[in-house]
């Protein structure tokens, strides 16, 4: 990625002026580098009640039994799996930047990956709770692994989804965290070399010996470009595995082969829409405004808007097929999801994810950081309220009308959904406090490409024809961190 | 003795030299360096990298050799002289009898574990009624008396033999009555030690008195037949059976012995040979038998009379004033004499009213109909109910009177079941002396003056004689538990007699029963009974007053017409209520509602409409001066204008499970014409309480799915498989896995839809066979129910000659007194392709090579997507530790009642999923049985606890490989179709049509 010039009709990726490499680092390593601030004590307060929360419910969990949530005989998994499902897809987006992004080289990818990954990594922590939390017997979750063991020759199920399952989550952990880590060497060793005393010890063990040497940069970038390579395939493995949870199965409405494409669709959807609702706050209270850009936002709303369209038209395509099949089975739990007695849940997800996401194709609206931050929170509750309602309506009305039941979570299921965002924060913020919240090196690489700072100093040398500055000057307007004077300056 | 003496322990001790004092001052015989040890200068000492390593090595040595140490065996203690007759793991089988039915009781290890028939038995020789399984838990119920009590204190028996008998003296000596209440005593030997007692005392007097009382039919045969005796039916002759509030399939009379009679006009093999009997039920509140009646009519308790003197002018031509009304049923009336004057000699009528005159009406027409001698007999009559309401009126005015001296109370509760609960008491108070031989201080012994606790009859030796000339014997299978002694022997001591009660009831066999039988007492221990031959039943005429009976039962009928009128009911499970305590029974759902843990109150859904009723609704019910808050069950089929309530519930003081489930409603009832009524007059209101009901089943309808295959026997005689989805020609199925072969065996099973009356005694057998924990009303609500089994009741609502089978359309029903039912067990259905298989992600759940769908319970790790992709959903999951978790403590939180465990099969612990393993265990010893004898599996060597205890054999077990067995032939039916088979999971478990003989239009 080296530093030539740029077309002026791409938009800037990072804005401000005067801008230098030490000034990127300064600005980066400030919250690594000072006490937080009240915002993050605030925060970090308020998750940590929040993970107590979680903790008090898993932990009453495991000491009664899974009966103390309000699961019964037809409904076998109800928020848990939903709750599992909703974290799993929202760890989609990390790697679908870092991986995905850097194959196809967008560049604006840079300055988001190290937060969307490292959300990745919380958020697959946090789906993995569950997959222990929701089994009876807990204690003996190691058995999903097929471990040689006393049991003379028992083995796994190698058709069941849930060993499947558990191979690919853990190897999209795995290789999550290899591939964020990684990315982390070349700024914890910054950080090492600023540091002085116990941290600059605790970082020169994380920096794993990082010298900046050119063979370690050149190693930096292979290694990225071999794990970003592995990491693609996962991005689409995953939920196509936890989708094969329902499609694999005979209930109807979770026997469907348009899962896979449809569950990863959703699991981007709500990935971006996470990374957007944090991002949102990060640029802002961490002063971050000059690296994550109304273009980056303006960007993740329209693949928000896209892959919401996509879920769409796969909850249009699934009511179809339903009626197209001819099976009463899968007609009534289609016409019980729209008009059964969890009614609500259904029309409140197509609310949330189908028609919500349209507001992007309005510029305005995808511009605005209020709007935009309040639609990718309630796309999140769209992507929660559709795994409730794959699972529980399917559930709860099946075959044989004689075992039809209600589900009602308790206050159990309740704490631990809200206790797991909690503990999904706890981590953030530390993260946030002890790491660079941007990637410092990748940010560096666009300064004498794609800032602000860089082009107007081209367009100032007169480098490209008037139109072209017009152009470019238009699409500065959206920028909340380019002042009308800087603008001007360009004309 | 204590001892002087001192031995010394060497001479120095002896000459206490100064070396030995100085020695024998410290305990060891080197001092021990504590001090130099533990001094500063001794804990700081550093110790030497060598002698740490040192210690290191032989810490980690000595650790791992004590680690190598295998685990410790406990060694179970074996009998240090075994008993004979015992074989650890080999269960022992022995005669008795439970309420008159020849039984066998299994034991293990000299405990009893669970009940089935005596199936060389008389009368009910197949099938047990719910009650009977549940009964063997009642043996190790803790909240039974543990010792005699006077006064509500633990006694000696010699303490309180002293007291009664020094009370029964004074009695005798005050020329005071000394009376006996008990419920029907029908045994030889019990009969004799009271004759005992009345031979010493001569003022005593036995009543008898039943809660649910069939008095009304004693005393209709009386005045009509001069017979005053229930008789026996005989349904198997009817080709017609028609029933006026009788639920003669569930609790009237002898309902299982009925169900097994009657489905032999209406099983498999029965309409094998194109015979069908038709069943016309006329009742107020959805029963048992109205669920499985062909054509049922919805009339209120004041409109019986009404249908039975139409029934009676249109059968005889005669003119009896006061016939039905309403145009609905003068039609049932008028097809309903068509049939039985067409079915002369094979036809039935019985009516469920306790009054004498709508008896004497049931008489009149069985005799015009040629029952008596066919389908009635009046010869070989049952003995099962003897109770006379009138007598026991007697009684309390004697009582109140002060001329009872001494009060005994034998397996009778009147403070809890007589419909003036205060008559009683204020009469007990007017007696000197009160004794009850209840198991449990309950309602009416509590209240007395001293408790001599009875033994449960497992513990007894006894006798029954449930039909004339029928004897089972009852011979203990444990000894006593508890400081308990039997009645009969603590009569016997009463009268003077000391004779052990084993002797006792010998000599009342050898002298009153085997005098000129082949068969010997012994004999009679190991067959369980004698038989002295049934008597030719005669036909009888009738003399009585047809139109005096009929204006007195219409007089009868307008006291009970009103706003609402009430009908009590006796439940399936719960009876008359003695049966309260037992957690299986008071969870086993309602046969019709699917109500467990509670009673309610039944009305037709457009009723509640205009009460202005939700769900979750109570209402106020009130009648004869007694008003209750009962929750509501919007019951479809139940006639307009009526609310049905049943009694068995609201007890108060008889243990842990049962206290305080539901309400009592036998305050409801009243005398009329000498005899108690359970119809009334009420006014029913809304109450402002909300209270959920726990019913195991919420949705009552089939929503149009084929998985119920129904059809009538007109289609059925054109083509046996009408209706069963059976095509000549089968689309090709293709396979996604390989075919398991099943080489030796492969278990299946066959259910006859039109067999299965959904009585639910084998809900309980399973219950009883498998462990199956009971969870209590709460987590019932929660739908978290264990059983393995269950039976899924549907309703048709009809209307306007329409069937409605989905939600939607029903919501727009105006009349929801017509409604068909069918009852379907449902269990593992041991699919060749099971769903539940290929999900397991540890394979706890597999396939055997005999076709059984096989759950490892110990490999399972509880994630229950098996449950979920189970399209039958009948796979249970352990929510909780439900044997060892304080918050479960119904029954089986202590010890004692965990004897009560089948030791054949593991309970389960939380966390794992369990299902129907279709008896595994007996499949096994069944098998061992047959290795050992060097021989095959026979058919119809292994059974299933379910099949075992299903007296209408709806349910057949058997081995597919096998092409001669009986489930073999069932399954080869034409009205064999398999639940979801299009889902071709392959389930092992053929269902057979329901067939209705309707009316053909």
């Amino acid at each position: 990625m080296s530093s030539h010039n740029e077309s002026i009709l791409r938009e800037p990726l990072m804005t401000g002026k005067n801008i230098t490499y030490a000034k990127i680092t300064d600005d980066i390593l400030l919250p690594v580098e000072n006490k937080p601030n009240k915002a993050w004590w605030i925060g970090f307060i308020m998750a940590l009640c929040g993970a107590s929360i979680w903790l008090i419910s898993v932990s009453y969990t495991f000491w009664t039994g899974i009966g103390a949530w309000g699961l019964n005989k037809t409904v076998g998994w109800a928020w848990d799996i939903t709750d599992f499902v909703w974290w799993v897809g929202i760890g989609h987006a990390g790697t679908l930047i870092s991986a995905v992004l850097l194959l196809f080289r967008q560049n604006w990818r840079n300055s988001i990956n190290r937060s969307a990954e490292a959300m990745t990594i919380f958020a697959v922590i946090c789906a993995a709770t569950y997959v222990v939390a929701h089994m009876g017997r807990p204690w003996l979750a190691y058995w999903i692994f097929p471990l040689p063991n006393q049991f003379g020759s028992l083995w796994v199920n190698f058709n069941s989804p849930l060993v499947w399952d558990a191979f690919a989550i853990s190897t999209y952990f795995t290789v999550s965290l290899v591939f964020w880590y990684c990315g982390l060497l070349p700024d914890i060793a910054t950080v090492r070399d600023r540091a002085t005393g116990l941290r600059q010890k605790i970082y020169s063990v994380l920096s794993f010996g990082w010298n900046g040497s050119v063979k370690s940069w050149q190693r930096f970038e292979i290694v990225s470009l071999i794990l970003a390579g592995i990491s693609t395939p996962l991005v689409l493995s995953v939920h196509t595995i936890v989708s094969f949870d329902f499609a694999t199965s005979v209930i109807p409405g979770w026997h469907t082969t348009i899962f896979p494409p449809y569950f990863v669709a959703g699991a981007i959807f709500s990935g971006f829409a996470m990374v957007q609702t944090l991002l949102l706050i990060l640029r802002k209270v961490m002063n971050f405004e000059d690296y994550i850009t109304m273009f980056h936002i303006e960007s993740m709303n329209k693949i928000i808007m896209t892959t919401g369209s996509i879920v769409g038209v796969a909850y249009l395509t699934e009511l179809f097929m339903a009626w197209y099949s001819g099976s009463e089975y899968e007609m009534y739990a289609f016409e019980n999801r729209i008009a059964g007695p969890y009614a609500w849940a259904y029309w409140s997800m197509m609310t949330c994810n189908v028609i919500s996401p349209q507001l992007f194709w309005f510029k305005k609206i995808r511009t605005s950081i209020p709007i935009s931050w309040v639609l990718s929170i309630v796309v999140n509750i769209g992507m929660w309220f559709e795994r409730f309602v794959i699972i529980v309506t399917s559930l709860h009305r099946d075959y044989l009308p004689s075992s039809w039941a209600m589900f009602y979570p308790t206050w159990t299921d309740v704490g631990i959904f809200v206790g797991s965002i909690g503990l999904f924060f706890v981590l953030f913020l530390l993260f946030l406090r002890f790491l660079p919240g941007i990637a410092i090196a990748e940010v560096k690489l666009l300064l004498k490409s794609s800032s602000l700072q860089h082009k107007t100093k081209l367009v100032k040398e007169g480098a490209f024809p008037a139109e072209q500055v017009q152009h470019f000057a238009d699409s500065l307007e959206k920028y909340d961190s380019v002042s009308e004077q800087d603008i001007k300056e360009l004309k | 003795m204590d001892s002087n003496k001192k031995y010394w322990k060497g001479l120095e001790e002896l000459q206490q030299t100064p070396a030995f004092v100085e020695g024998s001052k410290s305990e060891f015989a080197e001092p021990i360096p504590v001090e130099d040890v533990l001094n500063e200068e001794g804990l700081s000492t550093k110790t030497p990298r060598r002698d740490f390593l040192k210690a290191l090595g032989f810490g980690l040595g000595a650790v791992s050799l004590a680690a190598c140490q295998r685990t410790p065996v406990h060694k179970a203690v074996p009998y240090l002289i075994k008993p004979e007759e015992i074989t650890p793991g080999i269960p022992n089988f022995y005669a008795s009898s439970f309420n008159g039915q020849s039984i066998l009781v299994r034991t293990r290890e000299g405990r009893p574990i669970s009940l089935e028939a005596n199936p060389n038995g008389i009368g009910l020789n197949q099938g047990t009624d719910a009650t009977t399984v549940a009964s063997v838990l009642d043996l190790y119920d803790m909240s039974k008396l543990q010792n005699p009590q006077i006064a509500g204190k633990d006694v000696e028996w010699s303490k309180l033999d002293e007291t009664v008998i020094a009370a029964l003296n004074k009695a005798a000596a005050a020329g005071k009555q000394i009376t006996l209440v008990s419920n029907t005593v029908n045994s030889p030997s019990t009969l004799a030690a009271i004759a005992k007692l009345t031979a010493k005392y001569p003022t005593t007097n036995h009543v008898q008195v039943d809660a649910v009382s069939y008095a009304g039919i004693i005393e209709a045969n009386k005045n009509t037949f001069g017979k005053a005796v229930v008789p026996s039916y005989n349904f198997e002759k009817a080709n017609v059976v028609v029933s006026v509030a009788a639920d003669f399939l569930g609790t009237w009379l002898a309902g299982e012995e009925h169900t097994q009679q009657f489905m032999k006009t209406r099983d498999h093999k029965s309409l094998k040979n194109g015979k069908m009997s038709r069943h016309i039920q006329f009742e107020s509140g959805l029963s048992l038998t109205g669920t499985n009646a062909d054509v049922r009519i919805a009339i209120k308790p004041s409109e019986e009379a009404a249908v039975l003197i139409s029934l009676y002018n249109a059968i005889t031509g005669s003119s009896v004033a006061g016939g039905v009304a309403s145009k609905k049923a003068a039609t049932a009336v008028k097809l309903t004499a068509q049939e039985l004057l067409a079915n002369k000699g094979n036809a039935l009528v019985v009516a469920g009213s306790n009054d004498v005159n709508v008896q004497t009406l049931a008489n009149a027409i069985n005799v015009a109909i040629s029952a008596y001698g066919t389908t009635i007999d009046l010869d070989n009559y049952s003995k099962q109910y003897q109770g006379s309401d009138a007598s026991f009126a007697t009684f309390l005015n004697n009582a109140k009177a002060g001329q009872v001296g001494v009060a005994l109370f034998l397996n009778s509760n009147p403070v809890y079941d007589y419909f003036k609960a205060e008559d009683v008491k204020a009469a007990l108070a007017k007696v000197d002396f009160t004794v009850s031989f209840a198991q449990r201080a309950d309602e009416t012994a509590s209240e007395l003056k001293a408790i001599a606790p009875n033994n449960t009859f497992l513990e007894s030796w006894g006798d029954a004689s449930a039909k004339d000339g029928l004897y089972t014997i009852v011979q203990p299978t444990i000894n006593p538990v508890f400081n308990t002694r039997q009645a009969e022997q603590s009569l016997l001591i009463w009268a003077g007699d000391t004779t052990d009660i084993y002797t006792f009831v010998k000599n009342v066999w050898n002298t009153q029963i085997l005098a000129g039988s082949a068969k010997n007492w012994d004999a009679v221990l190991q067959t369980g009974f004698e038989y002295k031959g049934a008597k030719t039943a005669a036909a009888y005429t009738f003399s009585g007053d047809v139109n005096a009976a009929a204006a007195a039962a219409l007089v009868s009928a307008k006291a009970v017409q009103g706003e609402f009128e009430l009908k009590l009911y006796e439940p399936a499970a719960m009876r008359d209520g003695r049966y309260a305590n037992n957690a299986y029974l008071q969870e086993l759902p309602d046969p019709v509602s699917k109500v467990t843990w509670d009673n309610y109150a039944a009305l037709n859904p457009k009723d509640a409409e205009k009460l202005g009723l939700g769900e979750n609704a109570t209402v106020t019910v009130e009648a004869n001066g007694y008003s209750i808050e009962l929750p509501v069950i919007q019951q479809p089929g139940q006639a307009l204008g009526t609310v049905s309530v049943a009694v068995g519930y609201g007890r108060t003081k008889v243990g842990k499970a049962g206290d305080n489930v539901g309400k009592n409603a036998y305050p409801f009832a009243s005398v009329v014409n000498g005899t108690v009524q359970f119809a009334a007059k009420a006014t029913v209101a809304k109450a402002s309480r909300i209270y959920q009901l726990a019913q195991t089943q919420t949705h009552h309808t089939i929503e149009g799915r084929n998985i119920i295959r129904e059809t009538s026997f007109a289609k059925y005689l054109k083509n046996p498989s009408s209706e069963s989805g059976r095509f000549a020609d089968k689309h090709k199925t293709y396979d996604l896995w390989n075919k398991f072969e099943q080489p030796g065996h492969k278990w299946v099973m066959a259910i006859d839809l039109n067999a299965c009356t959904g009585c639910g005694a084998c809900i309980v057998a399973c219950n009883v066979e498998n462990n199956i924990p009971v969870v209590g009303r709460a987590e019932v609500i929660r739908r978290r129910e264990m059983h393995w089994l269950r039976i899924d009741r549907y309703y048709t609502i009809e209307e306007d000659g329409k069937e409605y089978t989905k939600e939607k359309e029903i919501a727009n029903i105006n009349d929801f007194e017509n409604v068909t039912v069918v009852h379907q067990p449902m269990m593992c259905q041991h699919c060749e392709h099971a769903p539940c298989e290929t999900v397991c992600p540890v394979l706890a759940t597999v396939h055997s090579s005999e076709g059984l769908n096989h759950m490892a319970y110990n490999r399972c790790f509880g994630t229950r997507y098996c449950a979920n992709n189970c399209p039958y959903k009948v796979r249970r999951f352990n929510w909780f530790n439900y044997w060892n978790d304080s918050r479960f403590d119904n029954y089986l939180n202590n010890e004692f009642t965990q004897l009560v465990l089948n030791p054949d099969v593991v309970t389960r612990s939380r966390g794992v999923m369990e299902k129907c393993s279709m008896c595994i265990q007996r499949i096994q010893s069944g098998k061992l049985q047959a290795k050992m004898e060097n021989r095959k599996v026979k058919d119809g060597d292994i059974q299933m606890a379910c099949s075992q205890a299903c007296s209408a054999n709806a349910i057949i077990f058997g081995d597919a490989n096998d092409p001669e067995s009986e489930v073999s032939k069932a399954l080869r039916n034409e009205r064999v179709y398999y639940v979801l088979e299009e889902i071709n999971v392959q389930p092992g478990i053929g269902y057979m049509t329901r067939v209705r003989n309707t009316f053909e239009a």
